[in-house]
């Protein structure tokens, strides 16, 4: 807490005092607002100034968790709709309109199961396993803006953050594996250390290109160079762009462990992979983290290639965007984009189930000739013909096509 | 492998999983056409005609003969009940009322061969399409068809187009093997004079 305290800056207060609810984007600041409500009613804010760091923390903190609930119940469901669509099924229709609560019935039932650990297993690492898996998930989604400044934080090195703390999910599954002290968890585990660490490189290139475009490593950064029509989002910004988009969403499926690449959980061959041992609670934390990871990775998407909250449309976007513009047609602007946002990233979403039931499982020899035979030489010759064309063309948008024709991006 | 083949593969890689996502796609879309899941409870397959499940008894009809609990194999159809005004079991069969306090059937005994609906004099008693024979207990299987509501009004409306149905099928094929026999019988007939001839000869 003493490191808190020194970290605030004297006079935070009063710069979120001064700065506005709002920032340049239409994005809200949870202290400002905390602040100005207090000023508002004639309070003073009765603690210092880190004692409100730290609750607005918590707040984010629960807010981002709640988010991760919602959105795995809701994903959940969306799965099995999509899977039994797809094949002829109906899938859930018993509890709620469609069976859009039995993920809460499922989720209900784990709570209750019993809490098995495995007389042979380790347990202070079996414990430990979900606990690691989960926050390397969750402290991903500190830089991933939810909406127009809506972030846990917007700090500078946000890709980079992002990459570097994607492997400590790895580090969880790792111990997940060991300690289970199951010959199918072992394998697991280690078809999931070779893919997470061989497919980094294909993502990790992915964004060096797009932080080239962009210029910066904030998330925020990048996609407010997006800004425009949609054209100017980055997956139109040269063909070497487009391609390292696909690439970057393969790539992103072996990242968590999703289907044609979830080895590290193959059902028909490994039981259920890492988690066999699992049960109850425990389980329950590396579902949500799966599912998390699938939100987070199609949010990264929408952010580097997508757009991010910019629906392509400037008409559209400009809402709540003016200086003079009233209070609720900020709000209405704001709630807008993040709705934008959360609708792409969802697709992405879909687009991830789509794919998981389409495709067959690749085996782990194949999955290592697409990862450093295929994506990564592509992606290679991707970010340096992406870089000269930057060089050459000066950043047109739409492959510079409209800068040709003085459109400009 | 050639620099060539190398993308050639990509290629055919790229197009195959268009080609399977786009069938995926096209299932997902159309979903409710497509779907043939039958949601159990509340909705129900097509029943053929002949189906023979638990007995539909049409009460009002019934003689009191015993005749489908005589001509039945394994015994299963246990009826009481008073004929005539008097209330003392006397008389012919049929057109006189009779009061039935007890028609019930085992459904644990029973093998639906259909032989009760034969002898039966006012053809009051039918195999339903009703095939629900689900029970907690076994005495729960003893269906009394006086009380136990096993089929509703809809579905009298459906027995009695399945006995329709049912009379139409057996004419038909009643038809059929007699028209196959009068054909051999012609056939026959249209062949015996054809040795004749040769018989004939020497």
């Amino acid at each position: 807490m003493t490191l808190l305290a020194q970290a605030v800056p004297p006079g935070a207060a009063d710069l979120a005092r001064a700065r506005g609810t709002h920032d340049v984007q239409g994005g809200l600041h949870l202290e400002s607002w905390i602040y100005q409500g207090l000023d508002a009613l004639g309070l003073e804010f009765p603690f210092e100034e880190w004692v409100l760091v730290a609750v607005t923390l918590l707040v984010v903190c629960g807010l981002v968790f709640g988010f991760i609930n919602l959105f795995a119940l809701f994903a959940v469901w969306l799965e099995r709709k999509v899977s039994a669509h797809m094949q002829c099924r109906l899938g859930p229709m018993e509890v709620g309109p469609h069976g859009l609560l039995q993920t809460l019935a499922d989720g209900i039932k784990l709570t209750v199961k019993e809490d098995i650990i495995p007389r042979v297993a380790d347990k202070p690492l079996f414990i430990l396993a979900p606990v690691i898996v989960f926050t390397g998930i969750l402290i991903r989604f500190v830089p991933l803006p939810f909406g127009p400044g809506l972030v846990a934080s917007d700090m500078d090195l946000g890709l980079f953050f992002v990459a570097a703390v994607g492997s400590v999910e790895v580090i969880g599954v790792i111990m997940a594996g060991w300690a289970s002290n199951n010959k199918w968890s072992l394998f697991g585990t280690i078809r999931t250390a070779t893919q997470m660490v061989s497919y980094e490189i294909p993502i990790g290139i992915a964004f060096v290109a797009v932080i080239v475009c962009a210029g910066s490593f904030s998330l925020m950064e990048i996609v407010n160079a997006q800004q425009g029509w949609f054209w100017s989002w980055f997956v139109y910004r040269n063909p070497f762009l487009t391609i390292l988009s696909i690439i970057y969403l393969i790539a992103s499926l072996a990242e968590c462990k999703r289907a044609p690449f979830d080895l590290p959980e193959a059902e028909s061959e490994l039981v259920s992979g890492f988690h066999t041992e699992y049960a109850g609670m425990r389980f329950a934390f590396f579902f949500l983290a799966e599912y998390a990871a699938m939100y987070l990775v199609s949010a990264v998407a929408v952010v580097l290639f997508f757009g991010g909250w910019w629906s392509g449309i400037p008409a559209i976007d400009g809402i709540g965007l003016a200086p003079d513009d009233s209070a609720l047609t900020v709000t209405v602007g704001f709630l807008m984009k993040a709705g934008i946002f959360m609708t792409k990233a969802i697709f992405f979403v879909f687009v991830q189930m789509w794919v998981r039931w389409t495709l067959p499982r690749v085996r782990l020899d194949q999955m290592m000739h697409i990862c450093w035979k295929v994506l990564l030489p592509i992606s290679l010759v991707c970010l340096v013909g992406s870089t000269l064309w930057e060089l050459m063309t000066g950043g047109g948008a739409f492959f510079g096509i409209p800068t040709l024709f003085g459109f400009g991006g | 492998m050639t620099v060539g083949q190398y993308f050639s593969d990509i290629i055919k890689v790229a197009r195959s999983i268009a080609i399977g996502m786009g069938i995926t796609l096209r299932y997902f879309i159309h979903w409710k056409k497509n779907t043939i899941t039958i949601q159990y409870p509340r909705e129900r397959d097509h029943i053929p005609p002949r189906h023979r499940g638990i007995h539909y008894l049409e009460t009002e009809k019934c003689v009191l003969c015993w005749k489908c609990s005589d001509i039945c194999p394994v015994d299963c159809i246990y009826i009481e009940g008073t004929r005539g005004a008097d209330g003392v079991l006397k008389g012919g069969y049929r057109g006189q009322k009779a009061t039935l306090s007890k028609f019930t059937i085992d459904y644990t005994v029973c093998i639906f061969c259909g032989l009760c609906e034969e002898p039966c004099p006012p053809k009051c008693i039918f195999l339903g399409p009703e095939y629900d024979y689900n029970a907690t207990d076994r005495t729960m299987m003893e269906k009394n068809l006086l009380t136990d509501e096993v089929y509703t009004e809809e579905d009298d409306k459906f027995v009695e187009w399945a006995r329709d149905e049912n009379e139409r099928l057996v004419a038909e094929k009643k038809k059929a093997a007699e028209e196959e026999k009068a054909k051999a019988a012609a056939a026959k007939a249209a062949a015996a004079p054809g040795p004749k001839p040769s018989e004939a000869a020497p």
